[in-house]
């Protein structure tokens, strides 16, 4: 017979069981029949012949098999009758298998969820041609623009250009502006109109040869190339990201054709960029990349292009392939003191030749592209994961305790089975499939699971006003891997009692459940899984409330100003084309802070530069007679008159800014009371006089006042070194007005922003919110890793209450013949519950001995995480234990009731 | 379960050829093979219904009966295997292998031949 026809009728087989499996019977019937007559003919009785027949023959049931066996059809076949038979054992026993689901959803779903975002942030590469060869000058940890003599982090762009030029380790070099500048621009269409409303696009300044350098190719038309950054100003155009061209544009085709208006400036669309690339900075990605040489053109419109000595610049370079890591650092170092001795404007100071010696340009690996996120998020994700890792383990300890418990119940009705004729392997693989049925329907929750918690984690670790943008796809490498070790243990725990059952000596098994033979049987396996899982459960559990009262701790902190009540929104006045210094400005920011401050139910209103944790400006203050750091940043926020009494900030000495105060009076500073303290001559320092920045005569403030001291990046710095300053002596291109109200907010929001617009209705409003809000979105880490770690801690919990609840049923169901014997004899009921809860609280009593030292040990690999108290916190400790013993012990009573409850006479008929 | 060995169990392997040389004589039923193997042997061999069929559908997945349904001496309808032309090579193979091999274990065993 040859291939083709065999596979015929094998699949004819499978249709045609039915058919066969009659035929089958019918052969044996006959055969039966024949024998009995043979005996009947030789004199015996009707019964002795057909009881002959029968012994002769053997087990029916085992012949069909092994003839169904010999057709090859078996194995196809009991795998489906098996997954319908693993499924109704499934649904016979309910609480079981949504426990057992949970389990695995919420162990492969976290672990996924938690690691997809870890990879996002952390560790996938850029999207760009070898990233492995790309570093980055400096550490990355730094961005906004500065005008220092020399700085690692960030560069002029005359360096880059100077860098680029002379440097003989890297093949090519790429400068990025390093900020995004959020521009309300317009998308004009090929008249050359605007048929939409402005929208926020985020636009990337960067050097011509950012694209090519990075390897990156256009979706359409073309990238930037070095002639876009040739020149100053004459090169209006943009390269589109995807997103933002498949978003905003509807991913026109024709989209060559269309502009972009920023500012007062008309940019031509030349191309889009590949689908993939996203940007160099990871949770950052632009809407568009602009040249350099455009600088000027793009709001805020920063004068950078020519500036030997100001900073803003991200310079990245691609190490040619025989080049080190060393020999790139001693060339960029060494170029790193003649360029910034070339320019013709350098200050050879003393001062300034001494810092550009001792500085030293490290450079780092960037494969995985820039990101501001990655340093606020990877310490919370590590702990996370940590966290979601040890779920897993409990959830994989819950499944095998759970499927252990259910299989050794079973092992009554396999030794049954096997009597009645079926093969072992058979059994087993029929356990096999059951757990499996369980394993692939928990791993299929499980991916539901972390796709809905991976949108969810990403909105609470985004600001607020928009989503970062992060690539957040699932990581099917970590799914794969956590749903292999859920799925293994799943198959390992529900088979393994097959074998042990299996095994037995048939009689023996079916004798089982008589007598104390039952009772005896240990689970050694079952308790120290319940051990680790309640050991586990206690570090999680005391982390979980280290953090949250570390998030309460961080909530207390006092920031130095009344968070309450104040308002705060962003004006921007791109829109207006007024300069920062044009007077027009000023007087429109008045205007607007006194018809504010008019306002019924507002008490004091102001611009800043700054209010709380917006990055900075700062700069060292140089104050005569005194020793001078300039290592000392000074915090420096360009304020209104009405900043203190909105923010609530007291004066402690002097006054603070008035009207009195104008372009032409005596430049004058209000300082904070920690500088007036360290760089300050002893004494009061009201009427001293300082120098800022580079110390130009022009830049002489006299001290006017003392306030207190305020939080201004963060609510755990320790320094407050903050230097307040009158924009009409200092101008700024403001963002941030503060209000501060009584009464309902939407009320005063609405007519605050009625009021401003009321006299200009061109200037754009954004980003309304309170300050309360401001703050408490810094501690998003601390609340996120609080709120999940706590979430998991109690998850922890219950799982594990859940197994114990688990493993007590099933050693009180075995041990009924036993305890029926016990009361028969006079046992009272209390003995009987304490005989079963004493077994649990030494279960727990031993996985929280072993716990606490895993939990003091974890708490020190978390301990700069936490605020207000270090380590070893006997408070988290004692609630973890506390609950624990609480929710095991309400775990256990159940059972423990139910074994009290026995009726001697009915448990002494069990079974 | 086990039952120690008894000499009227049929080696592993040589039932499927047993069943091939009943066949020779013509088509036949399970229990008339049965009959046949016991009767022919004297009652030596006795053929375990378990281990028949298993072997008689063996043996036609692999080609060497086949099968059709037709009317037994009771009247009653039953299921006919007839050896093929497969089936009567591989029972000479199979003869031949168990000739060498009894002469061999004969040898051994020190007994005469011829």
């Amino acid at each position: 017979m040859g291939l083709p026809g065999e596979l015929k009728r094998r699949i004819q087989m499978l249709f045609h069981r039915e058919q066969f499996r009659r035929d089958l019977e019918e052969e044996m019937r006959l055969h039966l029949d024949l024998r009995r007559q043979q005996q009947l003919d030789r004199g015996l009785s009707p019964v002795e012949a057909a009881r002959a027949a029968h012994l002769k023959f053997g087990n029916t049931t085992r012949i069909k098999e092994r003839s169904l066996m010999a057709w090859g059809s078996e194995t196809l076949e009991s795998f489906f009758s098996d997954i319908v038979y693993g499924a109704r054992a499934l649904f016979r026993s309910p609480a079981l298998t949504v426990v057992a689901l949970l389990s695995l959803a919420l162990g492969i779903g976290a672990n996924t969820a938690i690691f997809s975002l870890l990879d996002a942030v952390l560790l996938r590469s850029l999207p760009v041609k070898d990233p492995q060869q790309l570093v980055l000058l400096g550490r990355g940890n730094s961005s906004g623009i500065g005008d220092n003599f020399v700085s690692t982090e960030l560069y002029s762009y005359p360096f880059y250009r100077q860098l680029q030029q002379k440097n003989a380790v890297f093949s090519g070099v790429a400068a990025i502006f390093s900020m995004t500048d959020d521009v309300h621009g317009f998308v004009l269409n090929n008249e050359g109109e605007s048929n939409t409303d402005s929208q926020l696009m985020h636009v990337n300044l960067v050097s011509g040869t950012y694209f090519p350098m990075l390897g990156v190719r256009a979706q359409l038309g073309r990238t930037l190339n070095e002639a876009d950054d040739s020149s100053e100003g004459d090169h209006p155009v943009v390269v589109l990201s995807h997103g933002f061209w498949k978003r905003s544009l509807a991913s026109d085709p024709n989209v060559l054709n269309r502009k972009i208006k920023l500012g007062t400036t008309i940019f031509t669309i030349v191309g889009v960029a590949h689908r993939e690339f996203f940007g160099t900075s990871v949770g950052e990605s632009p809407d568009m990349w602009v040249p350099m040489s455009m600088t000027k053109s793009v709001p805020p419109g920063w004068d950078a292009y020519n500036k030997n000595f100001v900073q803003s610049m991200n310079v990245i370079g691609r190490l040619k392939p025989d080049v080190s890591l060393a020999q790139a650092t001693t060339n960029v170092n060494l170029l790193l003191q003649q360029i910034t001795r070339g320019f013709s404007d350098a200050v050879l100071s003393q001062k300034n030749l001494n810092k550009l010696s001792k500085t030293h340009v490290p450079l780092t690996p960037m494969a995985n592209g820039l990101s501001s996120i990655r340093q606020e998020f990877s310490e919370p994700l590590q702990i996370l994961m940590a966290v979601v890792a040890l779920v897993l383990l409990i959830a994989c300890a819950n499944i095998a305790n759970l499927l252990l418990a259910r299989s050794t119940a079973r092992a009554r009705e396999l030794a049954v089975r096997q009597a009645l004729g079926a093969r072992r392997s058979r059994l087993i693989r029929q356990l096999l499939t059951e757990s499996l049925v369980l394993a692939l329907a928990g791993g299929m929750l499980g991916i539901g699971f972390a796709v809905v918690a991976n949108r969810f984690l990403l909105r609470m670790v985004s600001d607020g006003f928009e989503t970062l943008p992060l690539d957040i796809g699932l990581n099917l490498r970590l799914l794969g891997f956590t749903f292999a070790v859920t799925v293994t243990t799943a198959i390992l725990f529900g088979t393994i009692p097959a074998f042990r059952a299996t095994r037995l000596h048939l009689t023996d098994s079916l004798k089982d459940g008589r007598g104390p033979g039952g009772a005896r049987a240990k689970n050694p396996l079952a308790k120290v899984l319940v051990v680790s899982q309640v050991a586990l459960s206690l570090v999680l559990m005391v982390g979980a409330g280290l953090f949250l009262r570390s998030l309460v701790n961080l909530n207390h902190i006092d920031p130095g100003f009344n968070r309450e009540n104040v308002l705060r929104l962003q004006v921007e006045t791109d829109v207006t084309g007024y300069k920062e210094d044009d007077p027009r400005l000023n007087a429109l920011f008045q205007q607007i802070e006194s018809r504010v401050s008019a306002l019924p139910g507002v008490k004091a209103a102001s611009f800043s530069s700054f209010t709380f944790h917006e990055g900075s400006w700062s700069d060292a203050i140089f104050v005569s007679g005194m020793p001078n750091n300039e290592n000392i940043e000074v915090h420096q926020n360009v304020v209104g008159n009405g900043y203190f009494d909105t923010m609530q900030i007291p004066l402690i000495a002097g006054r603070t800014f008035s009207t009195a105060d104008t372009a032409t009076s005596q430049r004058v500073a209000v300082i904070s009371e920690h500088i007036a303290k360290t760089l300050f001559p002893p004494g009061n320092p009201v009427g001293h006089h300082f120098g800022l920045g580079d110390n130009k005569p022009e830049h002489d403030f006299e001290v006017i006042g003392i306030v207190k001291d305020a939080k201004f990046d963060s609510l755990q710095e320790n320094s407050e070194n903050v230097n307040y300053l009158s924009y009409l002596q200092r101008p700024w291109n403001f963002g941030d007005f503060e209000v501060r109200y009584s009464g309902d907010f939407s009320n005063i929001s609405a007519s605050v922003q009625q009021a401003i617009k009321s006299i200009n209705h061109n200037v754009r409003i954004s980003h309304v919110t309170t300050l309360d809000d401001q703050v408490a979105r810094t501690v998003t880490n601390q609340r996120l890793v609080a709120q999940l770690s706590t979430f998991f801690g109690l998850l922890a919990v219950f799982l594990s209450a859940i197994g114990i609840y688990g493993l007590m049923s099933y050693v009180v169901s075995r041990r009924t013949n036993e305890i029926g014997i016990r009361m028969a004899l006079g046992a009272a009921r209390s003995n009987v519950s304490w005989l079963v809860l004493r077994e649990i609280l030494l279960l727990v009593a031993i996985g929280i001995a072993i716990g606490i030292p895993v939990a003091l040990a974890a708490d020190r690999l978390v301990a700069n995480m936490l605020v207000g108290f270090k380590g070893a916190d006997p408070v988290s400790l004692t609630a973890a234990v506390v609950l624990l013993l609480l929710v095991t012990s309400a775990a256990g009573y159940f059972p423990a009731k139910r074994a009290s409850m026995v009726d001697p006479m009915e448990a002494l008929r069990y079974e | 379960m086990k039952r120690p060995p008894d000499a009227g169990d049929i080696l592993q392997g040589t039932l499927d050829m047993l069943i091939l040389r009943t066949l020779l004589m013509g088509p036949a039923h399970g229990h008339a093979i049965t009959e046949v193997i016991e009767h022919t042997s004297e009652n030596a061999l006795e053929v375990e219904q378990g281990s028949l069929y298993p072997a008689l559908h063996r043996l036609e997945d692999r080609g060497l009966v086949s099968s059709q349904w037709g009317v037994s001496e009771n009247n009653r309808r039953a299921k006919f295997y007839t050896l093929t032309s497969k089936g009567r090579k591989e029972l000479s193979a199979a003869t031949g292998r168990w000739h060498r091999m009894t002469r061999a274990i004969g040898l051994i065993l020190g007994e005469s031949h011829e």
